[in-house]
This record gives C-alpha cells, sequence and structure tokens, in this order.
C-alpha cells in the first residue's frame, strides 16, 4: 500500500453553519418559550382570581404574615386607624373580609392591600394626613382594591404558582413558604383602570360615610404639590397621574351632585400619639 | 438593564475576537499541516522493517488547550435547553486536536514516521470556575521512528 500524503479537503468534524443565525434563532426560541409562559399564566391569573374563596385567601394571607407582624409598629395610632376602618365597613364598605391593619415604620406615603384582608399603612402616610376625611379615603381606596380583588392580581403572575401549591399541598408546606417568601409583596403594580375603580369605590364610601366628601382628592393634591419627588416616589410609581385621578374624581363629584363639606380634623392627640 | 447591557457586550466581544482568533488560527493550521505532510502519523502499531534497519524510536507528544470564549459558551448553553448538536463546541475541539497532532510533528522533528499515535481530550478548570468557562485540552502521542538511510 502506497501512502499519499494529501490534506483532507473538507472538514468533517465541524459543520458549516452561522453561529449568528443559530444565535438568534435560540435566543428567539427561548424568547418565545417565554412569552407563551408568560401568556398562559395570565390566561390562568383571569380563571383564578374570580374563583378564588375568602377562606383559600385567608390562608394564602397566612403565609406571608409572620414576617408583616414582626414589623408591626406605632400600636396607638393604629387602633386609631383601626377603629376609623371598621367604622367605614360596618356602615358602608361591607365587604366579606375581617380587616387587620398593620402599621410600618417608614417614610413611604403609601398603604398596600394584601391577600387575607391586610392593610400595611407606613407611618410616612400616617405623618402626611391632614383630616380624617383624607385617611379615611385611602383608607377606603384600599378596601376598593379587595373589593374588586385587585390586591390578587397585583401579586403578579407567580400568584398563580401560590394558590396552586397552597392548594396541593397547604400553607405548612416548606414550597408554599419558599414561594411566598420569594414574592415582594409591598411592591404590588395596579394597572390605571384598577386604580380609578378603587378611586370610585373610595368615593363613594366616603360620601356614604360623612354624607360629603370632603378630603377625597386632598391627598393626591399633596403629591402633586411636593417638590421633592424622592420622598413621594413610591406612591407615585404605583399610583401615577395623581392629576388625572384628581380630574377623575372632581367630575365624578360635579356630576353625581356630591356635596363638598368641611373636613372631620384629626384627633387632638394625633401629633402626641406619633410617639 | 444595566447587567444585560454587559452581558450583550461580553456576548459581542466574545463573537468578535472569538471569530476572529478562530479564523487565526484555522490558518496556522493549514499552513503547518501543509508544512508536515512529509511525516506521516498513522494508527498501526508498528512498522513492518526489521529491527536493525531502524534507527530510533521514542515517544512524542503535544498538547494544545483551547479555552471557550463568551459567545460561544452561551450558544451551547441555549442548546442546553433545546437539545441538538452543539455545533459551536465542534469548532473547539477540531482545533485542539489539530493542534495536538502538528505539535506532536514538530517534536518527532526528522522522523520518518509516527505510529500508534493517540489522541484524548480533557477539560480543565472547569472546577476552578464554576461559571463554566472551561477550557479544553487536547493531547496526542505516538511512536516516532527514524529508519536508517
Amino acid at each position: 500500500m502506497k501512502y499519499t500524503p494529501r490534506q483532507p479537503g473538507s472538514n468533517v468534524n465541524v459543520t458549516p453553519t452561522s453561529p449568528l443565525r443559530e444565535f438568534f434563532l435560540l435566543t428567539a426560541g427561548l424568547l418565545g418559550m417565554v412569552i407563551v409562559i408568560y401568556m398562559v399564566l395570565g390566561l390562568a391569573m383571569d380563571l383564578i382570581v374570580p374563583r378564588i374563596s375568602t377562606d383559600l385567601e385567608n390562608r394564602i394571607g397566612g403565609l406571608f404574615i409572620g414576617s408583616i407582624e414582626a414589623k408591626d409598629s406605632d400600636s396607638k395610632r393604629g387602633s386609631y386607624v383601626r377603629s376609623l376602618l371598621e367604622d367605614l365597613q360596618d356602615r358602608c364598605a361591607r365587604l366579606p373580609y375581617l380587616f387587620k391593619v398593620h402599621i410600618r415604620q417608614s417614610p413611604t406615603v403609601n398603604a398596600v392591600a394584601l391577600p387575607g384582608g391586610h392593610i400595611i399603612v407606613y407611618t410616612g402616610l400616617l405623618d402626611k394626613v391632614a383630616s380624617e376625611n383624607e385617611l379615611a379615603f385611602v383608607l377606603a381606596h384600599e378596601m376598593g382594591h379587595f373589593a374588586h380583588r385587585d390586591h390578587l392580581r397585583g401579586m403578579g403572575r407567580a400568584f398563580v404558582f401560590i394558590t396552586i401549591s397552597t392548594l396541593l399541598l397547604g400553607t405548612d408546606s416548606s414550597i408554599s413558604k419558599m414561594l411566598a417568601h420569594g414574592l415582594n409583596i409591598t411592591e404590588m403594580s395596579f394597572s390605571r383602570k384598577q386604580e380609578t375603580r378603587a378611586d370610585e369605590f373610595a368615593l363613594e364610601t366616603l360620601h356614604c360615610d360623612y354624607g360629603h366628601v370632603a378630603g377625597a382628592t386632598d391627598f393626591f393634591e399633596k403629591i402633586s404639590k411636593a417638590e421633592d419627588p424622592g420622598k413621594f416616589g413610591h406612591y407615585l410609581a404605583s399610583h401615577p397621574e395623581s392629576r388625572k385621578r384628581i380630574s377623575h374624581l372632581e367630575n365624578i363629584i360635579r356630576s353625581r351632585g356630591f356635596k363638598l363639606g368641611k373636613p372631620k380634623p384629626l384627633p387632638q392627640t394625633w401629633r402626641q400619639l406619633k410617639e | 438593564m444595566n447587567n444585560l447591557l454587559f452581558f450583550m457586550t461580553l456576548i459581542a466581544i466574545g463573537y468578535v475576537v472569538g471569530t476572529l482568533a478562530e479564523k487565526r488560527h484555522y490558518r496556522s493550521i493549514h499552513e503547518r499541516e501543509k508544512k508536515f505532510l512529509y511525516l506521516p502519523a498513522v494508527t498501526i502499531k508498528t512498522v513492518t522493517h526489521p529491527d536493525k534497519k531502524i534507527a530510533s524510536a521514542e515517544l512524542v507528544c503535544g498538547s494544545a488547550v483551547i479555552s471557550i470564549d463568551y459567545f460561544k459558551r452561551f450558544l451551547a448553553s441555549l442548546r442546553n435547553i433545546f437539545g441538538g448538536t452543539v455545533k459551536s463546541y465542534e469548532s473547539l475541539i477540531d482545533r485542539a486536536r489539530r493542534e495536538a497532532l502538528i505539535r506532536m510533528k514538530e517534536m518527532a522533528g526528522d522522523a520518518t514516521v509516527i505510529v500508534n499515535v493517540r489522541i484524548e481530550t480533557s477539560t480543565i478548570g472547569r472546577n476552578a470556575n464554576k461559571k463554566g468557562v472551561g477550557c479544553l485540552e487536547a493531547i496526542a502521542y505516538g511512536t516516532a521512528v527514524t529508519l536508517e538511510k
């Protein structure tokens, strides 16, 4: 046999391919998968939320509450807020929830609705309010989120997983706890439509309870006038366009013929209660 | 967002630099393979010549270490999701094997033939770097036989 030295004409071990084409194809495939999962979860969300019973919601809420109750503070102002909320619920906003108010020490000017009837009120908000009506409006706004079950949707698509794991494994399961832990519940996002509906609910409640709607727009006026955007950044981020919301509320007040009465002041001891 | 930008920059750098380096390496491989065409490297175990005709027989080996670039690694991790041939790694292994063979021939010098050639590959540096940017080593070894003139 004769040995003829030669170089191989083509390389069979390397596939002739364009790596960039493969890169874009695979990335597009991955992106497609993510989009499909996202959409399926969105559909599942719409399917699940109206069917969740208050009982199941309380159980899901129980998953978060441990970490929230640990941060409760300011019991004096808290009990005032609690009684105000109970009055609103008894007289006007009859919702099937046993509301529980948690006061949290934070400069954030905000309140958050959580599953199971838990409402977190930040001390930043308590420091800013000037009248009982104004506080009542913010509380009623959060109750509006409960009435429309926005607080469940607001938790985002991870809520689907939490519901399924709570149903299948119960609240004591480490998986449910891990899922709940991974979710940043205090940073919920609501759509503009959800906010508008909650505003309308709050306005109705305010009118029903006080007979007039003084203080309804005070809170947003304050925010839009605020010079320091950092301080109100959080509230503005999750509750956008306070100017538009003020004019929407004013439109309803005008068309429904709601009266603007004299706002009820906060208790004399409010400033002292702070300590 | 910043993270994504950083990541995309790494991928772009990986692609540009990696492609240039690979092209240059292949050019050099082609040239040197041509240069060493006179020296056959075969897998048969021995030559048929009588012992007294053989001047020397010695172990020769060549090894090459090639690192993966960021782009290829990303492409391979995408492949890990979808399955299929990991084409981005093929050229790496090909380069490492051919480079190792050429280096082995360089070591053999003016031998007549290299018999019993084996090629082995291994990954190095994978455990040292958990991120998975590994290197690939190919080692080629054989017996260089020089015949009496």
